[in-house]
Formats: structure tokens, C-alpha cells, sequence
């Protein structure tokens, strides 16, 4: 049974790959927050070049390991060319004569289509970049070991254990009913509601057995016993770690001085 | 070191007791194996020894519980964990972290051990597990075996003075199965603790000599100091079939090169095969070897990369599998994935209704199938009530129910005391006399020696040995695949041959 999942992380030797997986976090949610107090469409293109140009640096490819990315890269055109054409506000920079009516294209336009668009990309794919080069359970560790209650990290990592399996096993379950004559081509939506409760329910007795093969065996190993626990991962951090933290402070602080600058 | 009074166990909603009047004493350091038909208790009472049957399920419990002085119906389960440690059956779900050194570290983390006791004690555990070359892998990439070994590695890290193994090996292939059977000789020699096996596979254990407590209905029925060779027999002495082996003719499903990997590595390698109306096969091999893949292919739920599948004289690629599913019936591995339907007759005639051929005599076929699985009686019963032994009753007879003229099965023996078991095979070959096909994905020899008459051993996607069933053990012997021969039969007796 392969339960390797689809979105997972992509083991590389390259420096992002190698960086603390709180510094990692730090500058997603970092350039994350930028996005939106910056109001610049050109930061908002600078960080979606970056995030782009990071793939091939780190050993990453985005046709190959961004799941969906034709799907994605239409949707953020999309988002701009709906504000492009739709967005008459600001001044006209481009008016194109169309039959009867005319298409005005206007600066405010553009502008928003790449703060929609942009925005949009950018996260998505900054978000790809962190969860392909960062190992979830070294982030989980990490979060633990600076202060997240342990029984809130192992949900966080027991759901990545299960999910995969459940991907498989609701794979197997549509399977089955393929074989038994089930067809899909759904019209009413009784028949819907049918096809669904036949899913899931198989779905959920599994769960619901797994669950208790693993309170047992969590339990079993005294998981919960103390309000906090040791850790056999020693949390290090290398000099790479530190410049990056002490970069990433040094653009907070800008950011926060532009932002209040321009609120002056 | 154990010790039960009078325990009996009624879980809520049930109207017969789990356990009945059990009392049993185990001495420090025994080696004890408990066996019985499914659904008899066994489960039930490792649940008891190890106090999670009174935590998490509600029931009516009385008698008492002592182990190594504590009473598991009163104690803490984390003071209980200290002494009792479970392997569960399905290593996939009793592991909670992602990589193997986080699993096996858990444990004693929880417990707040220092780091540096962490490390020696991990080691200490993997290394009598044999498994200390996994110690960087993630969960993920391992074998079912190798996932198991880690299970019982993160219990023994613990040093727990009693493990309790229930089917430990239910789900593994027989190399993997041997395997876990040399670990649990090894933590009996090196650390010395009571060892307690929930077990079927009594062939397996004779080494050890342990003490047997068989179970039925909720008791303990006999208990033997001494394993005998009656007890090694038991574990698949299934009746010989009543049925004469059918004639052959006729090509039912083919197979050409057929090629087919997942994400670039290859699960099926250029196989050409064909089956024949009134085939009873066995398809053999390793855990990943490409068996369910092999059967996944017959179905058309896969598509062949390279080559091709025919079934009935028709492509699968270009035959969508509701069309093949009226001729072709397939029953999954886990029982719970293939139960549809709000009623145990609902559920049985689940197929026909889809397929639009539910005529009353394939209600009467149902009916007396229903009967001769006994379970007729829950007929109203929601399929969900059923046991585990029940539920593949049941999964059988929803696909004997339109007589599919190709039967492919994936370890249907699983879980299945030798009672049940010579009843699903029984009904196969009586299907096989009848014409249809039956292409049986097992990990059982003893039951293929007795029911199929040639045997398919898949190896890395390719057939190492394809051969009417006794040539194929005797090939099988040649090439040291000792723990694929039927139960007690030694290499020496194929390779004589």
C-alpha cells in the first residue's frame, strides 16, 4: 500500500531545506503579512518572483512538485483579469474599441488585479515552498519544544500519519463499490445523499477502529501521564539559522517603518 | 505474575458475556499462546490483562484482574502501562509519530525520561528487535513487517515485565510472519519477560514450547502446559475439500507483458499469464510483490502502462469496470471497506440490485447462502454488527450472489480460525466446479495445498514460479522459500521430492 502523500515534503540538500523550521515559519508568515501591509504592487510582484525563482534554487520544480499548478496559475489570472476588466476606477490607461461598447482598461485596475492575483500566487506558492523543504515532524517538535502543549503538536502529527491512509482507503472504498455496480453518474439528489452515506460510512467505522488501536497504543505508552514531557531532539539552531532570524527582523522592522510612514 | 478470578464481560448492548468465569494464573517469565476460533474472547481478554477493556468500553465486568499486584480493573492504565505492554494486529494503526526514532522514542518521552537514557533505551530496543538499520527511515517507506518490528520495539523500549502480542503477524506475508516470530524468540531469550501470543498460526510457536490456552465462546476450554504436535497441526487443519477438481479448459482472463509502476517504480514487470474456467489459483509472494496490483489489473481498475489485460475476451482498457463488474466479483481486503448496505440481506443482494438482476432464484441462492454462512439469523441486522469472521461471510456471499463467472479475492483468509476458513474455501471450490475461476491472493500454504491446484509466486512484479500447486512447493523449496511450504513441512520434504 502506498500511503505517501500527494503534498509532502521533498527531502534536498539545499540551504532552505537545511534552515530551522521555526525560522522557516517565521518568514512565511513574514512576507505572508507583507503582502497586505505593503500596499505595493510591486512588492507584491517582487515576492511572487522570488517565491518562483526559490524552486529551481532550492531543487524543487513547480510543474513537478506544486499539485495543481496548471489549476492554480489560471485561477491567479483569473483573479487579475477579472479586476482588470471589471475595475473602472482610477484613470484610463488603454481604451480599446469593442463593437458597440468600448473596454476601458484603468490603472486602479491593474493595480488590484495584481494585488488580487499576486497575492494569491504568492501565498500559494510560498506556502509550497515551506511544506516541500521543511520535515512536519521537525516543525511539530520545534513548535512543542518552544511552548505548544505536546497534546495539541500529536494531533498535528498523528493527522499527518493517518491522512495518507485514509486517502487510500477512501480510494478503496469508491473501488469497492465500482465492483459491486455502483454508478456515479449521480442525477437527484437522493441518490447523492445514498452514494455519500455509503462512503462515508465505511469510511468512518475504519476511523473510528483505528482510533481505538491507537488510544491503546498511545496510552499504553503512559501518552498524557504528565502535563508536560521530555524530547529526545535537541533543538539547534546554526549560524545560517541566526542570520536569517536577524534578517527577518530587520525587515520587520522596515516593514513596520514604511507602514507607519505612510500613515504619517 | 497474572492473576484472574472469575472474570466475566458483558460489553453494553450485547446480550452474551465476551468472557465467562475466567481464572488463570501465569508465572513470572512464561511463555503462554492463546488460541481459539474468532470472535471466542482472545482479544477481549489481552484488552482486560492490559486494563483498557475497563476504560474504553463501557460493559458489566466482574472478577478480578491481578497483574504484577495491581488490578487492572481498578488502576491507572498509565500504572498498568508500566507493567503490560499490547502489539496490536495492524502495525499501521498503533504507530503515532512519523519516523521510526520518534516511534520508538514515544514512549519514554511521555514517561519524561532524560535524553540520554532516551537514546540507550531506543537503542537497546531496536537492537532486540532487530532493527536498528531502520532507525532513520520515516514510517512511511517501511514493510509491514518492518512496521511491526518498530511497534514492538516502542512497547519493549519500556521494558515492560509482560507483552501481550495480538496477531501480531495477521497481516504479514510468511517471510515477515517468520521474521516476527525469531524477534519475539529473541526478547524471550534476551529480556526474559512473560510473553502472551494471540495467535492461529500454532506452527509458527512449536519452537517455543509454550504453554496453550485455547478459548471458545468467552472460556478458557483446555489449558496445555505442553504444545504438541496436535497443536502445531491445528493452527490450518481445515478439512480436506469434499469436492473432485474440475476440468479446465477455456481462456477466462489473460494476461501480456503487463507492466505497470507507481510514481517510476515498477510493480508489475512484463507478466504474461492466463486463466482458465474452473481455475483455482493461489497468487503467492512477498508484502509489495505485486499481488493486489495483479488483481487490481483482472478488475480494470487499473490500467496496464505496457501490454495488456483481457478478461472474457475483452480489454480492460477499454471496458469500463461497471461492465466487468457483472462478471467479475472482487473482495477487498478489509471487510469494512465493502459493507454498503443498512441489512445483512440488504448488503448480500447489494450487487444484483445494482447490476438490475435480482430475480427471485437469485433471492433463494442468497437466502441459502446466507444459511449455510450462518448468517441467516441476522438477516435484519445491521452488516456493522457482525463479527470480523462474520463480516468476510458476508462480503462472500454478497459476491456469490450473482455467480460471477471470475473471482478474485485479496487474503480473505485473514483473521479466519480453520473452522471459517475450510467454509469460505468449500463455497470457492463448489464455485470452481461450477466453472466460474477463483484467483486467491493468500499468504496461507496449508490451505492452498488443500484447495488450489496451482499456485502463482510473484516476486519484485515478476513470476518466479507459476505450477500446479505440489511441483510449485517442490520449486519453491529449491529456492529456499521455506516459509511459504505448508505448515510443518520442512524443506528436506519438498526437496526430496
Amino acid at each position: 500500500m502506498n500511503t505517501k502523500p500527494k503534498i509532502a515534503y521533498q527531502p534536498r540538500d539545499s540551504w532552505l531545506h537545511q534552515l530551522h523550521p521555526l525560522v522557516k515559519l517565521s518568514w512565511l508568515l513574514g512576507f505572508s503579512v507583507s503582502l497586505f501591509v505593503i500596499s505595493s504592487p510591486v512588492w507584491v510582484l517582487a515576492v511572487l518572483l522570488l517565491a518562483v525563482v526559490c524552486f529551481p534554487l532550492v531543487g524543487l520544480s513547480l510543474r513537478n512538485d506544486v499539485r495543481g499548478m496548471r489549476f492554480l496559475t489560471i485561477t491567479g489570472l483569473v483573479l487579475f483579469l477579472v479586476q482588470i476588466l471589471f475595475n473602472h476606477t482610477g484613470s484610463t490607461v488603454l481604451r480599446l474599441p469593442l463593437g458597440p461598447a468600448n473596454l476601458f482598461i484603468t490603472d486602479m485596475g491593474i493595480t488590484y488585479g495584481i494585488y488580487i492575483g499576486g497575492r494569491f500566487l504568492a501565498l500559494i506558492f510560498l506556502s509550497y515552498l515551506f511544506v516541500l523543504t521543511t520535515e512536519p515532524s521537525a516543525l511539530a517538535y520545534s513548535l512543542m519544544q518552544v511552548g505548544l502543549p505536546y497534546r495539541y503538536g500529536f494531533v498535528f502529527i498523528t493527522a499527518l500519519r493517518l491522512a495518507p491512509i485514509f486517502e487510500v482507503e477512501a480510494n478503496t472504498v469508491y473501488q469497492a463499490q465500482l465492483t459491486r455496480g455502483v454508478q456515479y453518474d449521480v442525477r437527484s439528489p437522493r441518490k447523492f445523499v445514498t452514494l455519500a452515506r455509503q462512503l462515508i460510512l465505511p469510511l468512518l467505522v475504519s476511523a473510528l477502529s483505528k482510533v481505538d488501536d491507537l488510544a491503546v497504543s498511545m496510552e499504553g505508552r503512559c501518552f498524557g501521564k504528565y502535563a508536560t514531557r521530555t524530547y529526545r531532539r535537541v533543538p539547534s539552531y546554526s549560524r545560517r539559522d541566526v542570520l536569517a532570524l536577524l534578517l527577518f527582523l530587520v525587515g520587520v522592522i522596515a516593514m513596520v517603518w514604511f507602514a507607519l510612514l505612510r500613515l504619517l | 505474575m497474572i492473576r484472574i478470578r472469575d472474570l466475566r464481560f458483558k460489553f453494553q448492548g450485547s446480550n452474551r458475556h465476551a468472557l465467562r468465569d475466567i481464572s488463570l494464573d501465569i508465572d513470572p517469565g512464561e511463555f503462554v499462546v492463546i488460541t481459539g476460533p474468532s470472535g471466542c474472547g482472545k482479544s477481549t481478554l489481552a484488552l482486560a490483562l492490559g486494563g483498557y477493556l475497563f476504560r474504553q468500553h463501557a460493559g458489566e465486568a466482574s472478577g478480578s484482574v491481578m497483574v504484577g499486584g495491581l488490578d487492572t480493573r481498578e488502576a491507572e492504565i498509565f500504572d498498568v502501562a508500566e507493567i503490560v505492554g499490547v502489539v496490536q494486529q495492524n502495525p499501521e494503526a498503533q504507530l503515532c509519530t512519523l519516523t521510526v526514532v520518534d516511534e520508538v522514542a514515544f514512549g519514554l518521552e511521555n514517561r519524561r525520561f532524560p535524553r540520554a537514557m532516551i537514546e540507550e533505551r531506543s537503542q537497546w530496543a531496536l537492537e532486540i528487535v532487530g532493527a536498528l538499520d531502520l532507525v532513520d527511515r520515516p514510517l512511511a517507506t517501511l514493510s509491514g513487517g518492518e512496521k511491526q518490528k518498530v511497534a514492538i520495539a516502542a512497547i519493549m523500549a519500556a521494558k515492560p515485565q509482560v507483552l501481550i502480542f495480538d496477531e501480531p503477524t495477521s497481516n504479514l506475508d510468511p517471510t515477515a510472519t517468520g521474521e516476527i516470530f525469531r524477534v519475539i524468540q529473541r526478547i524471550r531469550e534476551k529480556a526474559g519477560i512473560t510473553v502472551i501470543v494471540i495467535e492461529h498460526k500454532l506452527g509458527y510457536l512449536a519452537p517455543f514450547q509454550p504453554r496453550v490456552l485455547t478459548m471458545d465462546s468467552g472460556r478458557i476450554v483446555h489449558d496445555r502446559q505442553q504444545f504438541t504436535r496436535r497443536d502445531a497441526r491445528m493452527s490450518w487443519s481445515a478439512p480436506t475439500p469434499s469436492i473432485g477438481l474440475p476440468s479446465h479448459n477455456g481462456c477466462v482472463a489473460r494476461a501480456e507483458n503487463l507492466t505497470l509502476s507507481y510514481g517510476g517504480v515498477p510493480v508489475l514487470d512484463g507478466i504474461s499469464l492466463d486463466f482458465h474456467m474452473g481455475d483455482f489459483v493461489a497468487v503467492m509472494g512477498n508484502n509489495g510483490s505485486g499481488k493486489t496490483t495483479l488483481l487490481r489489473c483482472l478488475m480494470g481498475l487499473l490500467k496496464p502502462q505496457d501490454g495488456r489485460v483481457e478478461v472474457l475476451g475483452q480489454d480492460t482498457r477499454r471496458l469500463p469496470v461497471s461492465s466487468l463488474a457483472q462478471h467479475v466479483g472482487f473482495i477487498f481486503q478489509n471487510p469494512d471497506h465493502q459493507l454498503f448496505a443498512e441489512t445483512v440481506w440488504e448488503e448480500a443482494t447489494f450487487a444484483p440490485r445494482n447490476f438490475g438482476s435480482l430475480t427471485k432464484e437469485t433471492e433463494n441462492r442468497v437466502a441459502l447462502l446466507l444459511e449455510r454462512c450462518g448468517l441467516q439469523q441476522y438477516r435484519d441486522n445491521h452488516p456493522y454488527r457482525l463479527s470480523y469472521g462474520e463480516k468476510r461471510r458476508l462480503n462472500l456471499t454478497s459476491i456469490l450472489s450473482y455467480q460471477p463467472r471470475l473471482i478474485l479475492l485479496d487474503e480473505i483468509l485473514i483473521g479466519q480460525d480453520p473452522d471459517n476458513a475450510a467454509l469460505i474455501m468449500d463455497l470457492l471450490r463448489e464455485q470452481t466446479q461450477r466453472g466460474s475461476t477463483v484467483v486467491n491472493v493468500t499468504h496461507d500454504p496449508q490451505t492452498t495445498r488443500l484447495y488450489s491446484d496451482r499456485v502463482l509466486f510473484l516476486d519484485g512484479g515478476r513470476v518466479l514460479v507459476d505450477a500446479p500447486t505440489e511441483r510449485a512447493f517442490t520449486q519453491l523449496a529449491h529456492l529456499g522459500l521455506e516459509d511459504y511450504l505448508p505448515n510443518g513441512a520442512t524443506g528436506l520434504q519438498y526437496q526430496k521430492t
